[in-house]
């Protein structure tokens, strides 16, 4: 067990070294991944440990895109306080429709924070300072190694909160709101206030994933910063890899980036065709992620593949 | 004048909205599936029935059936063979594999029928009835009247036949209706076939008043959502009745506040009410 | 009532909750003393299982006060009445399925009284203490979906016990167990109480009812129509019959 954080920080190291080793292409590639990644890991604290699949968080990551924009080119603030900015936009956010919006379960969930989001996106587009539906450029740089390494330095602290999730009261509170919430309540898990801090821990690395891109690609506007399809992504990826593990996020967005890219750089229509074929697959026989199929092959063979389907048709 | 116009508008447009969310409604309610492939299965309809006029000359309205036959196949197709294998598995799963779903029957229809849009354009296509100063063009009123028409048949079939009760049974409560001798494997099969037949003879209908593309899907399926949780997934006439007032919502709000806004509208709606919902009564996961 | 001077443990007093116009428990009074086992029992649908969700705080009551050590409990939600020492068990079982046992019943001792424990570590201790006490630490590591009927029962037991109540609420736990099993449960609920915990024990499995309770309530129609000594109160006509007008109807 002790080889393992060995052998991530030996990960987290390479991938740091990339600037120098790789050439400017692998490196915006690299930071797309790394963004995907963060936003996958923030999305598994509340879908993935709590429970609550919210198809919403692209509310926050368009929160985090305007606070940094608007920190930066209405406000002639630094970067650093964009950031902040953005932050404490989703923060703000989650915390005020939090209580609401979380006594909803299931799909109705999954379908309000969708409706927020595309809320926000049209009270957005209202505002002169958001630049309304033109939206707003920000000062140009070509740093990007900078962006590059806060990206890695975001994911690597979301998924250092999700080690500590796992291992703390406070995540074992969560586990049980999954579980059952009711049973939880009874055992003295305060499930309303639980909910609302998972919320804002998954808004809080969301908003400064916005942000970091926001700068990155230069120019915004409410379409692309409320993008609602990131929010099927980042579903899929923190599902694909593993909902409710540390690493399984991050695994499942570093495979399917790179396999949409792979795939895209060919044949494009075909590349979208496949790429909905291989989430069919996916779901079919691995409904718990990569993760725990791995896990599952390790004890029981290839035969869990077919295990799974068995425990789940009907 | 223009008001009674825009409401006109709005109510026929949104009896076809109704239409759409039916077939959401009926698998969601059923089967606890929120299908994200539901506008596929519209787009496919609409497809079917472009191709049966322009290719065989049959009325469009004539060729609502077939196409309802031909994606009741498709649709059972689906659940048997591919959805029943996760059924049981968590909630989430069936949204990622009808979103996977929806992405390859986007992306067959593009490669099939390419991106073109077509319009279903029969001889009448540009008559009008007026009635009362409101001018009502034939089409849509066909198309409204309907949805009527369908929402009433499945209404029936709900609670009139042996089949509607099963199906019934089995939304309530799975393991009492095994006892009774249901097969759930087919019975979810049958349901998931009606509910694609619905959205084929809403996509049929939708190509008569606006286009058929291979990207119409994502869309109509936001909207299906919304006028199935408005209306209830009980009650065909609560959805039909939905439809209708997002599209009176949106002919209004098209003139009222801009028409990038109409979808954001059914979203802030749908917020609202189910947020002021009294929390006991959604207690249901 | 009680003819004991130490203040009551727990006290109801008239409390009363309707469902779609019907009183499910109606203007119910009873104290509970420190280290008393009060057994609860009555006809289906009598509003036990109503009652004690009314304690625990599942459900809030339209009426009535709801006192325990002293202090008001009836507008507080459960974490906060599970907090202050009120823990329970679940008639229709509630596990959390995909945790293993011994996580079960670390949440237990993680969130009960007082806060529970603030590391997970003790709380896992604490959880093995409570495994074998109710004798399940040889299934410590499988998940609670997989345990068998009685198995989930200890599961559902250790859960509320983990939680160090002052007030524990037993609904059913004995249900389906072998005459061998029941006595084992009696047991293991005796030496509860010794060690200092307030016990409510719903139950229909009468000879386990008449060897455990100090005291016995019979609810009937959501009302309380009978209280006090076992003899007495199984003997009263008022009980016979409405267990046996019960089965007639």
């Amino acid at each position: 067990m002790k080889l393992r954080p060995l052998l991530l920080v030996l990960a987290v190291v390479l991938l740091a070294l990339l600037p120098v080793l790789g050439d400017e292409v692998t490196m915006q590639y690299g930071i797309d991944v790394l963004l995907f990644a963060t936003i996958a890991q923030a999305w598994n604290i509340l879908g993935g440990f709590t429970g609550y699949a919210s198809f919403g968080n692209s509310a926050f990551y368009g929160l985090g895109t305007y606070g940094t924009a608007i920190a930066m080119t209405q406000w002639g603030q630094p970067f650093w306080l964009g950031l902040v900015f953005a932050a404490f936009l989703g923060v703000a956010c989650a915390l005020l429709i939090g209580v609401p919006i979380l006594r909803l379960r299931g799909h109705y969930f999954a379908i309000a924070t969708l409706g927020l989001s595309a809320t926000l996106a049209a009270i957005i587009a209202n505002l002169d300072i958001a630049g309304r539906n033109l939206g707003l450029v920000l000062p140009l740089t070509r740093n990007e190694p900078m962006f590059y390494e806060a990206s890695l330095a975001l994911l690597v602290a979301a998924s250092l909160t999700v080690a500590w999730i796992a291992r703390s009261r406070f995540g074992m509170g969560l586990l049980a709101i999954r579980e059952d919430e009711d049973a939880a309540q009874v055992m003295g898990v305060s499930t309303t206030r639980y909910k609302v801090a998972a919320l804002a821990l998954s808004a809080f690395f969301t908003a400064i994933a916005g942000g970091i891109h926001a700068y990155w690609i230069t120019f915004i506007d409410p379409g692309s910063a409320f993008d609602l399809t990131l929010n099927v992504r980042m579903v899929i990826m923190a599902m694909f890899g593993g909902p409710g593990t540390v690493l399984g996020p991050v695994v499942g967005a570093f495979i399917l980036t790179v396999v949409y890219q792979l795939l895209a750089s060919s044949i494009s229509t075909a590349a979208a065709l496949l790429f909905g074929l291989v989430i069919v697959v996916a779901v079919i026989f691995m409904p718990r992620g990569l993760w725990d199929l791995g896990q599952g092959i390790g004890r029981f063979g290839p035969r869990y593949l077919l295990q799974n389907i068995r425990m789940h048709r009907l | 004048m223009l008001f009674a116009q825009l409401l006109a508008n709005g109510v026929l447009l949104g009896g076809l909205y109704g239409l759409m969310a039916l077939g959401m409604s009926l698998v969601w309610g059923v089967l606890n599936i929120v299908n994200l492939a539901h506008g596929a299965l519209i787009m496919l309809g609409g497809y079917c029935v472009y191709f049966l006029f322009t290719g065989l000359g049959i009325d469009p309205f004539a060729a609502l059936p077939i196409a309802m036959l031909v994606l009741f196949a498709v649709g059972y197709v689906l659940q048997r063979f591919v959805l029943n294998l996760v059924i049981r598995s968590a909630l989430l799963n069936t949204l990622l594999i009808t979103f996977g779903l929806e992405v390859v029957l986007t992306y067959c229809a593009q490669l099939a029928f390419s991106a073109d849009f077509r319009t279903i354009n029969p001889p009448y296509a540009g008559a009008n009835i007026d009635l009362l100063g409101v001018t009502l063009p034939v089409v849509r009123l066909g198309a409204f009247a309907t949805a009527l028409v369908l929402a009433a048949l499945m209404w029936m079939l709900l609670e009139r036949t042996k089949l509607g009760r099963a199906i019934r049974a089995t939304a309530q409560n799975l393991t009492a209706a095994r006892l009774y001798g249901v097969d759930p494997v087919q019975l979810y099969a049958i349901t998931f076939g009606l509910g694609a037949a619905l959205a084929g003879a809403a996509g049929g209908l939708y190509g008569l008043v606006s286009q058929v593309t291979p990207y119409m899907g994502s869309a109509l399926t936001a909207k299906s959502f919304v006028i199935a949780i408005m209306g209830g997934l009980e009650n065909p006439f609560g959805i039909v009745l939905g439809g209708v007032v997002i599209g009176l919502a949106e002919a209004l709000a098209a003139i009222y506040i801009g028409p990038t806004f109409t979808d954001a509208i059914s979203f802030g709606l749908l917020v609202l009410i189910l947020v002021a919902r009294p929390a006991r009564s959604l207690q249901v996961t | 009532m009680s003819d004991a001077t130490p203040a009551p443990l727990f006290e109801a007093r008239k409390i009363t909750r309707h469902f779609l116009g019907l009183k499910a428990v109606n203007e119910v009074s009873f104290t509970l003393a420190p280290k008393q086992i009060l057994g609860l029992i009555g006809p289906n649908g009598a509003g036990k299982t109503t009652l004690v969700n009314l304690i625990s705080g599942t459900l809030l009551a339209d009426s009535g006060e709801l006192r325990f050590e002293g202090t008001r409990i009836d507008p507080l939600p459960p974490p906060r009445r599970a907090y202050l020492g009120i823990s329970r068990t679940f008639q229709v079982m509630k596990p959390f399925p995909r945790l293993s046992v011994l996580e079960n019943v670390t949440v237990g001792a993680l969130f009960g009284f007082a806060g529970g424990e603030r590391s997970r570590a003790a709380a896992r201790e604490r959880a093995r203490d409570v495994l074998d006490f109710v004798g399940l630490l040889h299934r410590i590591d499988q998940h609670a979906d997989q345990l068998s009927g009685p198995d989930r029962k200890r599961l559902e037991l250790a859960k509320a016990l983990a939680m160090r109540p002052k007030l524990l609420l037993l609904d059913e736990v004995m249900a389906g167990l072998t005459p061998g099993e029941v006595d084992e449960v009696v047991t293991i609920i005796h030496k509860i109480r010794a060690s200092g915990v307030g016990i409510l024990v719903i139950e229909h499995v009468m000879r386990a009812i008449r060897s455990l309770s100090d005291r016995i309530l019979v609810l009937h129609h959501g009302e309380a129509i009978a209280e006090g000594k076992p003899d007495a109160v199984l003997a009263d006509a008022r009980v016979i019959e409405a267990y046996l007008g019960k089965r007639r109807a």
